[in-house]
């Protein structure tokens, strides 16, 4: 009996006090204003070394749109020491494997490695850091493969054009107006002079953060760090975007034809709050309520009880200056597109007026805490939240605590950002139409 | 102690700031191998004979566990399936619990929670840990064996067999087990309609009241949860389970044949043959040998840097992919090299594979290959001890398999160490192409013929061979005679008539085909396009969306896929020249009998139309019952098998309601949802 109460009440303890993750990091700037992040975790030899850079989409000229991306590509080709085509074999012959991607805020580099290779992966970022080869041939080869992944991701992508056409609509000022590949004619416009001009200005130690994660030696990590990275010179100031839109007030309609497709989709957008804002997480629940897994309700409705959408989602896609929020359905056979979009409306208004109830909310948790440890269950999935913490929200310390925020929110919560951002005068309708072969020879008439 | 001092001073001198100057120029070395801190576990032992063993892991807020009966093999013999039957109805809840409301308690919960026949799996957030053991305690100690489940589960189970009958890749892994262990060994015993069949929901629970003890039993624990927690609560739910003696058994000893064989089973529907050289070894994780034989294996045959691939895929194209495996087992494993080839090769890839043992046994590895072997396999064996359950199995590996406490802690080092010698060394005593069997599953009257005039080394190679239940059998009849009557103009004709007379089907100027098929829950369409004239348009959609199109108007076609359009090759155009017209039989020039074969147990000729397409008709019915498309594809070739049935007239005319495609391991059956003669098709459709 006594054992019993025993158990009880430490269940009860380790229900209300959660639990504190445990993440260790140091962090610090070299004088050349790069930020390290060293975090040391020894349970598995690995290390993940990477950099991301303070540069997306939104740093471009909007007349050489796609600059970011295109630099992703660019310093891959080769580095003073480093030969053209053999970044990849020196990564893969000693045990590693490497990517890096980009978006509208910034773009991320990184190599995982068996630890006893780490000088090699600081020496290759360093390398990157302070002398990319950037000639003519490189740009040459590098368009080339930018254009084959444009036509392969976004061009021939059914729907791939839904976020693009999000962004145009609902940004006016903002350079999240453009898509992040950008444009293939600025990119053929672009002179060699201009690629240089914009690693000179955005790739430079004071707008980058560097990162080690894994099994390290933290001593010995700052000495190779700054043997490799502290000789590379300090660039001009980065600037941060600060461009500010006017308030949405009233529904923007847009269609678009996509030629890729036969069946149509609803859209519908909302302009919502940076990511560093409580109610971005919050609508990152609200998309949890609507449309994560089977018993979500607007999966449970319109495809399951109802069968009116063979799809339905809703996704917060947050960033560093707004945010956002977009819900889309594609129709069953001849549903109207009106009718997917007056079904979602009603779960929205449902949102607005009444709270979620206890045992959703509770699932809720659950299932946001569960995804939140399970981000950090790789050292190269914590190397990039880390990254991301401290260069976007500029708090490195939420790699531990960001789950307090999703604990901090209420079913009041929900209401409340339901009704301050969800409304239809705030809002872009897109109709995403198949494209005909009448509407093509129309157009090129 | 010199280098202690060096490295001191370096660190004296950073810490004023000079800078040790770094040579950008040259590439830097690789450290000493890694060593592995895997924690070492906290272990106690219940009074039943249970171990637990406890990683404490406290980063993350999860717990990983996992329950394991480590029980030697026992055989099954005509209750074979028995156990796979025990795993599938562990987990329907328990005798506390009823079915559904346990598992929306885990999905609630956010966990998840798998059962098997030798034990159960679980993660969890920290917090529901007591939770979630709990239920994996109620799961597996409390079972709720019902008729109900037990039904259904054999239903599947036999559904499951049903449907690998005609799986050439299956029915050959089974065969290759059965030969090498034998069929009376736990290893090589094969599940069968009959065995499984016979079964009853008492030889379940008897199964389960036999193994289900916890003498053999390791529950291994890991992550944020401490040993004071954790054990008050294993004595609780796991204290009451009762100790109980195994039945006692005998297990034969495999043996490995005196000199090597094929050993072949014929299979008509093979498109390609499923071929594998195989050998039992005793090899243990603890032995000297163990470390070269993983990197021995890794340059034969490990990926897709391997001997094997480079030659059989890069160099040959004979196959997608073939490759090496060397399992260790602490009874019985075997060392097997295997690929799926097409069928005029096979010969050819036994003797490829012949060269590549010779080859590892007879000469050093070279340093290169040697070193990339090592870089290769430390990235692989590294990148997976980060997940919990690999430390949890190295944990447990070290109990079951009775390793040295700092074994995974060496493990690089010893990888590391194996030298060119030791690679040659341990490739002749445990690759062992003298006493191997080289298992052939394939279409006998395509491959049988080669292979028994394949000899190695001026050494006839013998052929046995094997049913798909591993007995020993007569050579089978491959190719029957045709009847000397029997021409092309017969066969056709005679089809021709089946379907609804010449006269009325030379008035088809068009054929219109709807389709459907499920695949994973998606929804599969096809539209198919077919004119007398030669024109043919294929259009493939899922979920509404066309996925592919292929169109041809007589004189040149494309393919859209992926979004890219590719215009046809020379070849494509022959292929769809031959295909277009939906009754080439009407016009039988250049086709050929090829001979009498089984298609779905019941004969039928095969008539060659062009290189690339062989027709089958039934002997019975006439109707055409399958087609075999010969294609090459980025540089391979492979063979796609059409099956037609189910036979119902429209317009006069009958046309097959039922259409299955293998591609590769996949198979699709479409459902025709209409057919329509001379309507629906127009010009247009075989435009741009």
């Amino acid at each position: 009996m006594i054992q019993k109460i025993k158990l009880s009440a430490c269940a009860v303890i380790l229900g209300v006090a959660g639990y504190a993750q445990e993440v260790e990091f140091t962090e610090y700037d070299l004088d050349n204003g790069l930020h390290v992040i060293l975090h040391q975790d020894n349970t598995a030899p690995v290390v993940t070394t990477s950099v991301m850079y303070h540069v997306g989409a939104k740093n471009e000229n909007p007349e050489r749109t796609g600059f970011a991306h295109f630099f992703e590509h660019l310093l891959f080709e080769a580095t003073e020491n480093i030969e053209k085509g053999s970044w990849f074999k020196l990564v893969s012959s000693n045990g590693g494997s490497n990517n890096a991607n980009t978006t509208d805020d910034r773009t991320y580099y990184y190599e995982n490695f068996p630890s006893n290779n780490l000088k090699l992966a600081l020496w290759m970022e360093s390398e990157r850091m302070l002398h990319p080869v950037i000639d003519q041939t490189g740009v040459d080869t590098q368009n080339e493969v930018v254009k084959e992944e444009k036509r392969l991701r976004v061009d021939n992508a059914p729907y791939g054009q839904i976020l693009a056409e999000v962004k145009k609509n609902l940004y006016t000022k903002h350079p999240y107006r453009w898509a992040t590949i950008g444009s293939m004619d600025h990119l053929d416009a672009a002179t060699l002079e201009e690629f240089q001009a914009f690693n000179e200005k955005f790739y430079v130690p004071n707008n980058a953060t560097l990162v080690v994660a894994g099994d390290i030696d933290i001593a010995k990590t700052k000495t190779w760090v700054k043997d490799y990275f502290s000789d590379i010179p300090k660039g001009a100031e980065v600037k941060s975007i600060d461009i500010k839109e006017a308030p949405i007030t009233e529904q923007i309609n847009a269609t678009y034809e996509d030629p890729n497709i036969q069946l149509p989709a609803i859209v519908t957008a909302y302009r919502t709050p940076s990511m560093k804002e409580k109610d971005a997480y919050v609508l990152d629940m609200i998309s949890s309520v609507l449309s994560d897994g089977k018993s979500s309700r607007l999966y449970k409705k319109m495809v399951d009880d109802q069968k009116q959408a063979l799809q339905v989602g809703a996704f917060n896609i947050s960033q560093e200056d707004y945010g956002q929020y977009i819900i889309f359905g594609i129709p069953i056979a001849d549903t109207p597109l009106d009718t997917l979009l007056a079904e979602t409306d009603e779960e929205i208004a449902k949102l607005q007026t009444d709270l979620i109830s206890e045992r959703e909310f509770e699932k809720l948790q659950n299932t946001f805490e569960n995804r939140f440890v399970n981000s950090n269950s790789s050292v190269s999935g914590i190397a990039s939240s880390l990254a991301t913490y401290h260069e976007l929200y500029g708090n490195t310390n939420l790699i531990n605590n960001e789950i307090d925020i999703y604990r901090s929110i209420t079913r009041e919560d929900i209401k409340r950002v339901a009704n301050q951002y969800l409304n239809p005068n705030q809002r872009l309708v897109l109709k995403y139409l198949p494209k005909s072969s009448d509407s093509e020879e129309k157009n090129s008439k | 102690m010199k280098n202690k001092l060096t490295a001191l001073a370096v660190v004296f001198l950073m810490s004023f700031g000079i800078q040790a100057q770094v040579d950008r120029t040259k590439q830097p070395e690789a450290g000493p191998a890694p060593k592995i801190n895997l924690g070492t576990p906290e272990t106690f032992k219940l009074d039943n004979g249970m171990k637990v063993l406890l990683v404490e892991n406290h980063k993350l807020p999860r717990v990983n566990m996992t329950l394991t009966l480590d029980n030697p093999p026992h055989p099954e013999g005509t209750k074979a399936g028995v156990s796979s039957l025990l795993g599938d109805l562990l987990g329907s809840g328990s005798q506390n619990i009823e079915k559904d409301a346990f598992n929306e308690e885990i999905d609630y919960l956010g966990a998840n929670v798998n059962f098997f026949s030798s034990g159960a799996s679980a993660n969890t957030l920290s917090k529901y840990f007591p939770r979630i053991l709990e239920l994996m305690a109620e799961g597996t100690l409390n079972p709720n064996f019902t008729q109900e489940e037990f039904e259904k589960s054999k239903d599947r189970t036999l559904e499951g067999l049903k449907a690998d009958e005609k799986n050439v890749a299956a029915n050959a892994r089974k065969l290759r087990s059965a030969l090498a262990y034998g069929k009376n060994h736990p290893y090589g015993e094969m599940e069968t309609k009959e065995s499984i069949e016979a079964l009853t929901l008492e030889n379940v629970k008897n199964t389960y009241n036999d193994y289900f003890v916890p003498q053999n039993a390791y529950l291994v624990i890991v992550g944020d949860v401490t040993l004071e927690e954790v054990k008050p609560m294993v004595t609780k739910l796991f204290g009451n389970w009762k100790k109980k003696d195994l039945p006692s058994f005998t297990i034969p000893q495999p043996s490995n044949v005196q000199f090597t064989q094929v050993n072949f089973m014929d299979m008509p529907n093979a498109v390609q043959s499923e071929v594998a050289v195989v050998n039992t070894i005793q090899l243990k994780k603890g032995d000297k040998d163990y470390f070269p034989v993983l990197v021995a294996n890794q340059i034969l045959g490990g990926g897709g840097e391997g001997r094997l691939f480079l030659n059989l895929r890069e160099d040959k194209g004979y196959t997608y992919g073939a490759y090496s495996s060397t399992s260790d087992d602490k009874y019985v494993s075997t060392f097997v090299v295997s690929a799926s080839v097409r069928n005029a090769v096979t010969d050819s890839a036994v003797v490829a594979f012949l060269d590549e043992i010779h080859r590892i046994r007879n000469e050093k590895v070279s340093t290169e290959e040697l070193n990339n072997a090592k870089s290769k396999y430390v990235g692989n064996f590294v990148m997976a001890l980060e997940q919990p359950t690999t430390i949890a199995r190295y944990a447990l590996n070290i109990e079951t398999d009775d390793l040295p406490k700092d074994f995974y802690q060496n493990y690089l080092k010893k990888i590391n160490a194996v030298t060119a010698e030791d690679v040659q060394r341990v490739a002749k005593k445990y690759f062992m192409v003298d006493k191997a069997r080289i298992v052939v599953t394939g279409k006998g009257s395509e491959v049988a013929a080669a292979l028994e005039n394949l000899s190695y080394n001026e050494k006839a190679i013998p052929v046995k061979y094997f049913d798909r239940f591993a007995n020993s059998i007569d050579k089978p009849e491959f190719n029957k005679a045709v009847d000397k009557s029997v021409t092309v103009e017969s066969v056709f004709n005679k089809y021709l008539k089946a379907i609804g007379g010449k006269e009325t089907v030379s008035t088809v100027e068009s054929v219109m085909m709807l389709a459907q098929a499920e695949i994973q829950g998606q929804k599969l369409d096809l539209e198919v396009k077919n004119t007398a004239s030669g024109k043919s348009a294929t259009v493939i959609a899922m979920g509404g969306n066309p996925i592919s199109k292929q169109i041809f108007n007589g004189e040149s076609g494309f393919v859209v896929a992926q979004g890219q359009k590719v215009e046809f090759t020379e070849e494509q155009i022959v292929a769809a020249k031959a295909s277009a017209n939906p009754f080439p039989e009407l016009e039988p020039n250049g086709a050929k009998i090829m001979g009498v074969e089984a298609v779905e147990g019941k004969d039928a000729y095969a008539v060659a139309l062009t290189d690339d397409t062989t027709n089958y008709y039934d002997l019975e019915s006439g109707l055409k019952v399958k087609s075999v498309k010969t294609v090459s594809q980025g540089g391979q070739t492979m063979s796609i098998p059409t099956g037609f049935s189910n036979y119902q007239e429209v317009s006069g005319i009958k046309f097959p309601f039922t259409i299955s495609q293998s591609f590769g391991p996949q198979s699709f059956e479409f459902n025709v949802t209409s057919v329509k003669v001379n309507e629906g098709v127009s010009d247009s459709d075989f435009e741009e």
